[in-house]
């Protein structure tokens, strides 16, 4: 159990692709909430982001090689069980996530109520991503009310699986990472946060409509393959090289 | 005129020397090499001997066999396309995990570096 919400022992994990304008106001408000160590892993940028977090007192990880928001999480959540830390939170670097709600997120993982949780915000999306967020719900069962939140909070257990070979080929935090954490075992409980709008630009998932055809023809597919997956024993039990 | 045997055999010939060639100078990884290996062995069997699919067809109640052939190659096309997806799914696997054990392998390079500079 930590110690309180700030303690060390946690991480915040932000992935970030061409955020100059906003990471270093992200990593100072995440510093004035708690004093969690803040890891930056920058998405092969090409701006000043990388200079702008080590100026605002993040740990920057470097990907020589563009992965996505996803693949950088990955990368920060194999540091962070690497580096010890008890509990990883997630959350975006364009300024949308408060880190005010760090505390709210760490507590039922505290407690031991849940492995994983997740601040959600359903009434910021539009009434067509609401639908497609349904849909994703009846392909899968997923009790879940904000299937793409970034803003989350995990425990070793959920790292675990979460740095598997198998997540590696996913591209978005969303269903295909719920459905290992839910096939895992792991309880998810949603927190209800507040989100700001984005400081700078739009969703990248949601920017045009042949790639949202493209995201959900994917996701649907994802979720038809995974969806009554049975635990195996060696599913829970392959380990990973950190 | 020249028989088609002939024609079929020359062709037979000419793609299995192909591949033997690249296989032998070693441009083809292991499972790959055996793929095409068997699949220089049957252009040569079939270039020499094109009636053999003519008698396969017939026994397997094809009324035109020639079309025994295209329909096997087409299958056979695709199970190589759906093998060359799998591989590459996995090569992307490696690739991934590459991109970020190189960028943890770097941070602490980083940091062992930085440890070590004020007393140098």
């Amino acid at each position: 159990m930590l110690d309180s919400p700030a303690s060390p022992r946690c991480a915040v994990v932000i992935p970030a692709f061409n955020e100059e304008t906003t990471i270093a106001a992200v990593i100072d408000r995440v510093h004035q909430s708690c004093n969690a160590y803040v890891i930056v892993v920058d998405d092969a940028s090409q701006d000043q982001t990388i200079a702008e977090a080590r100026r605002a007192g993040a740990r920057v990880i470097c990907l020589p090689q563009r992965l996505g928001a996803w693949g950088a999480i990955q990368t920060g959540l194999r540091y962070a069980l690497k580096n010890d830390y008890a509990i990883a939170i997630t959350m975006d670097a364009d300024g949308q996530h408060d880190p005010g709600f760090i505390p709210a997120l760490l507590q039922p993982i505290e407690q031991n109520q849940a492995e994983v949780t997740i601040g959600a915000a359903p009434a910021r999306v539009s009434n067509a991503r609401r639908l497609a967020w349904r849909w994703f719900r009846m392909l899968t069962g997923l009790k879940i009310e904000d299937i793409t939140s970034g803003f989350r909070a995990y425990n070793r257990s959920a790292m675990r699986i979460m740095i598997k070979s198998a997540a590696s080929l996913l591209d978005y935090q969303d269903v295909g990472v719920l459905l290992m954490l839910r096939n895992g075992g792991q309880r998810i409980i949603e927190v209800p946060v507040a989100m700001q709008a984005r400081a700078n630009g739009k969703s990248r998932v949601f920017s045009s409509w042949l790639i949202v055809a493209k995201y959900m023809a994917h996701t649907s597919l994802l979720a038809l393959a995974r969806m009554n997956r049975p635990q195996s024993k060696h599913y829970l039990s392959k380990s990973e090289r950190l | 005129m020249i028989s088609y045997q002939l024609t079929s055999s020359l062709i037979g010939i000419i793609v299995a020397a192909a591949i033997i060639f690249l296989v032998r100078r070693g441009h083809m990884h292991g499972p790959y090499a055996v793929w095409w290996l068997c699949a220089a062995c049957v252009f040569f069997l079939l270039g020499l001997f094109p009636r053999v699919v003519d008698q396969f067809g017939v026994a397997l109640g094809v009324s035109y066999p020639p079309m025994l052939a295209v329909i096997l190659g087409f299958v056979m096309i695709v199970i190589k396309v759906l093998l060359l997806d799998l591989e590459r799914s996995r090569q992307e696997i490696a690739i991934r995990r590459l991109v970020q054990r190189v960028a943890l392998l770097q941070d602490r390079l980083h940091e062992l570096e930085s440890s070590q500079s004020p007393t140098d």
